[in-house]
């Protein structure tokens, strides 16, 4: 067994850091490489490794492709990157399989599209235990951003509710997978465990290969900075991940909305309760969090952290959770394929550690609008973003046939490629349908983005 | 009623290669409205695929064209359909070939004849719908879309708690009720007795005569294992991946929202006349295997619609051709957690392979490096073409599925299951 090497991998691969409530993740552009790489040395010391909890605050520090490129990394090493990575999040192929096209292209993103001026170089991840707290500490990073070649493109504000739900009013954060061999893989499921290498390059992986990751050629790092990789090359990548980052808008009064019009009695009146059911069937989750699997016809909070459920043998036809709910779309479990066993296994080729907050304030009455943005920071961490995070949105979340459906989305962030978007509820013995479902969430930017190691982080500043 | 799946590979001259390339492209843009080929009139193909292998100095091939078709029924019908429908298109692509040597679209017999000598079968296929042509696959899916509204219409009405047989009784009335339905009142079988038998024949035949071979010739066999071992820790490692060209393949994938993709792959047979007889083996075993998977799936595989593997340039290249359900990496996925052995008995034969041992094992496991080989030698399909983008396998089959036990007799338990398909 391998122990993982805690100071050299930047804090919030282990943790979500549930002890600092409130967050910023402030983008920036590089605007002069040797004075933002001055920059990069002197917060190095503020970069919150997994040796040690910080009570009050922490900080992390992610790069683009061209924030590596702007702060002097060569050509070569660039080279070595993945696919996905290099090209970014906002190409033609990628803007089809992760569902951003009319109101949610690239074009028109706040951040992070092919508007050059909104380019994004670095993300700085800014958390504290408590606002005052937040204030103070991106008041002193940036005090000194212009001195030190940084302009800053947007602080995106970041909070968590303090009941843990989502805007939509459902509880998130439920069914993480965790490193195994780490304290959060101690506490999980082993159906949750993943080897360390489908989120840390240059650990094992799910095919037992070690992960891939960025190399630099040892001449280029004549102080041994990074770790010795293959024959004449470092690894920059060692102990890194990808972040991948998209600012989802959710348009709360429109899905409360559409699920009211969708539930009306045959004579027309409204049915609240048929409403609530029809939330919880989008989601696969009650509001508490206690799924449809085991709690199938009412909320139970006594099971809103339940977990420990499959659908291959509980519920194989999708009459307590629809096939198409968001929950069993992003992580089918057992589900997929005539064997429940390697079912799983397949599916778990395909995790993704969550590590997204929501912004914007609460709506008071969700069905009332009241014209402010809110919605879901994503943030999720994986080593490999095409056999990861793109997998998931490409053949489960946006796949309008997922697990032998046919012309469906996912009802709540899923993309609408064409006129009538439905989802089959099943029941025994004759389903329901919901007709013309609409996008509730509105990408708003995103990019991809690398979390280096400490080590690699010294080497960049070190240029 | 059988599919046949075979592709049309002809030489191109030189010095047309770049307007053969157009003229494929010109096609791909547009593929349902292209001006040269009404693919949407075609009343017997599937799938189709055009695309050129362009030549390389590295091995001195000369660029090809290749037509992949599957369709329905035998290949004569399928070359009075396309001559009717694209005699022009005809004359114009293979005016870009060297042997080609006909004047005007006009002459029926040159080009039927033309394409006749260039027709390429497989030495392995398979097919994931079978016994359901082209007509039976659109009618059975717009019964079902027919189906399926109807059923809504009920719900709205809130009979969804009537005793099952009153719902599927109204099912079966409003079929009736409709003249365009008729031909859903009754099912005829997918495949005719024979048509399911005569595959078991050949692959107990054919594993008879591989048993006998096996213990006459058992010390050259125990060589061969040997020699085999030897020439697998031998190979050369797997190129690292070509990210521009991946990207280029890429951007082409998921047009049909991502329902269905093609693959067109060709890869260089290891030298020698070992591998060439491993792999030739193995091609005829596949072929017995897949010709008795006639459930929808090929060793677990469940999104596969049309796939064929053929040995071309004497055979030198390995020319493969899929058609087939969602994600290239999830294509990708299935091959290496289902597949992973068959496909390694095949690939493990050509060039560029990640490392095997015994012919069967590790190779495609190693999913970073599979995936790199299997994208390196990856062709770009200049135009792709598909009957039916919406619809897959898994769909199909529980169309069928619905509409054969329509009008059978169901016990209460069969009639609720019957209706948990929509």
């Amino acid at each position: 067994m391998v122990e993982l090497e805690y100071p050299d991998i930047q804090g919030l691969i282990l943790s979500g850091y549930g002890h600092l409530p409130c967050a910023t993740y402030v983008l920036l552009r590089v605007e002069d490489g040797p004075a933002a790489r001055r920059w990069l040395a002197r917060i190095l010391t503020e970069v919150t490794s997994a040796e040690r909890k910080q009570d009050k605050a922490s900080v992390n520090v992610a790069f683009t492709r061209q924030g590596l490129e702007h702060l002097g990394l060569d050509a070569d090493t660039i080279q070595t990157f993945s696919r996905a990575f290099s090209e970014g999040m906002a190409t033609e192929h990628r803007s089809r399989i992760l569902g951003d096209a009319g109101e949610d292209e690239p074009a028109k993103w706040n951040w992070g599209g092919p508007d050059r001026t909104k380019a994004v170089d670095i993300l700085l991840l800014l958390f504290a235990v408590d606002e005052l707290e937040l204030d103070s500490l991106i008041g002193r990073h940036r005090a000194s951003f212009s001195q030190e070649g940084i302009a800053e493109v947007s602080a995106l504000a970041a909070g968590r509710q303090p009941d843990n739900r989502e805007h939509f009013g459902f509880a998130d954060g439920m069914g993480q997978p965790a490193i195994e061999n780490t304290s959060p893989g101690k506490k999980a499921a082993a159906r949750n465990l993943l080897k360390a290498g489908e989120i840390l390059m240059g650990h094992i992986n799910t095919y037992d290969k070690v992960a891939d990751g960025p190399t630099v050629r040892a001449d280029r790092d004549p102080r041994r900075l990074l770790r010795d990789g293959e024959p004449g090359l470092r690894n920059f990548g060692h102990n890194g991940t990808y972040l991948v980052f998209r600012q989802l808008a959710q348009n709360v009064a429109d899905l409360y909305h559409f699920l009211d019009e969708a539930t009306r009695t045959p004579t027309g009146q409204l049915d609240p309760d048929a409403s609530s059911r029809l939330a919880a069937k989008f989601v696969g989750r009650w509001p508490s969090g206690a799924p449809l699997v085991l709690s199938p016809t009412k909320d139970d909070p006594s099971m809103a952290d339940a977990d420990d459920f499959g659908y291959f043998d509980q519920d194989p036809r999708g009459f307590a959770c629809p096939i198409g709910a968001h929950i069993r779309r992003s992580n089918p479990r057992d589900s997929l394929g005539p064997d429940a066993v390697k079912g799983l296994a397949s599916a778990n080729r395909h995790r993704i550690l969550r590590r997204g907050r929501s912004y914007g304030h609460r709506l008071e009455n969700p069905r009332v609008d009241d014209g402010a943005e809110r919605g879901l920071h994503f943030i999720c961490l994986n080593s490999d973003i095409e056999r990861q995070f793109e997998f998931v949105q490409q053949t489960w979340i946006n796949n309008p046939v997922f697990g032998g459906l046919h012309g469906e989305v996912d009802p709540v962030i899923g993309y609408v490629a064409r006129g009538d978007a439905i989802m089959t509820i099943p029941a025994d013995p004759v389903r329901t349908r919901v007709h013309n479902i609409r996008r509730f969430v509105t990408v708003k930017g995103g990019a991809y983005f690398f979390l280096p190691g400490i080590r690699a982080l010294r080497y960049l500043a070190s240029l | 009623m059988t599919h046949t799946v075979l592709t049309f590979v002809a030489p191109v001259n030189p010095q047309k290669v770049d307007e053969l390339r157009s003229l494929l492209n010109e096609i791909g843009k547009d593929v349902p409205g292209n001006r040269h080929i009404p693919f949407t009139s075609f009343r017997l193909l599937h799938f189709a695929s055009l695309w050129l292998i362009e030549g390389t100095d590295v091995d001195g091939y000369e660029p090809q064209f290749v037509f992949e078709s599957n369709f329905d029924g035998p290949l004569d019908t399928y070359l009075d359909e396309l001559f009717d429908r694209a005699a022009d298109a005809l004359h114009l692509l293979y005016g870009c070939c060297v042997d080609y040597l006909g004047t005007n679209a006009g002459d029926r017999a040159l080009i039927v004849s033309y394409l006749r000598a260039h027709v390429l079968r497989p030495n392995a296929s398979y097919i994931g719908t079978a016994g359901r042509t082209l007509e039976r696959v659109k009618q059975e899916s717009a019964l079902i879309d027919g189906l399926q509204l109807c059923l809504d219409d009920l719900v709205k009405k809130g009979e969804a708690g009537s005793p099952p047989r009153s719902i599927r009784e109204k099912l079966q009335a409003f079929v009736r009720t409709r003249p365009e339905l008729v031909w859903a009142l009754n099912s005829p079988r997918r495949l005719t007795s024979a048509e399911q038998f005569m595959p078991w024949v050949r692959i107990i035949g054919g594993a008879l005569i591989a048993v006998v071979l096996l213990l006459v010739f058992f010390p050259i066999v125990l060589l061969a294992v040997i020699e085999l071992r030897y020439k697998e820790t031998h190979d050369p490692p797997t190129p690292k991946e070509d990210k521009s060209h991946t990207k280029k393949l890429a951007d082409r994938e998921d047009r049909t929202h991502i329902v269905q993709n093609h693959m067109a792959h060709i890869t260089l047979v290891k030298p020698g006349l070992f591998r060439q007889a491993i792999l030739r083996t193995v091609l005829w075993a596949t072929n017995l295997v897949a010709g008795i998977s006639i459930k929808g799936k090929l060793l677990g595989i469940p999104s596969i619609h049309f796939a064929h593997w053929s040995l071309i340039d004497n055979g030198r290249r390995l020319l493969f051709v899929s058609n087939f359900d969602g994600s290239w990496e999830n294509y990708l996925d299935d091959f290496i957690d289902k597949g992973s052995i068959g496909l390694t008995a095949i690939w493990s034969n050509t060039v560029g392979f990640p490392s095997t041992r015994f012919l069967f094992c590790d190779g495609a496991k190693d999913g970073v490096r599979f995936k790199a080989f299997a994208r390196d030698n990856q062709r770009y399909t200049n135009a792709w073409y598909s009957a039916y983008p919406d619809l897959t396998v898994q769909t199909i089959d529980n169309n069928s599925n619905v509409r054969d036990a329509l009008f059978a007799p169901l016990d209460d338990t069969a009639t609720r299951e019957w209706l948990w398909r929509f």
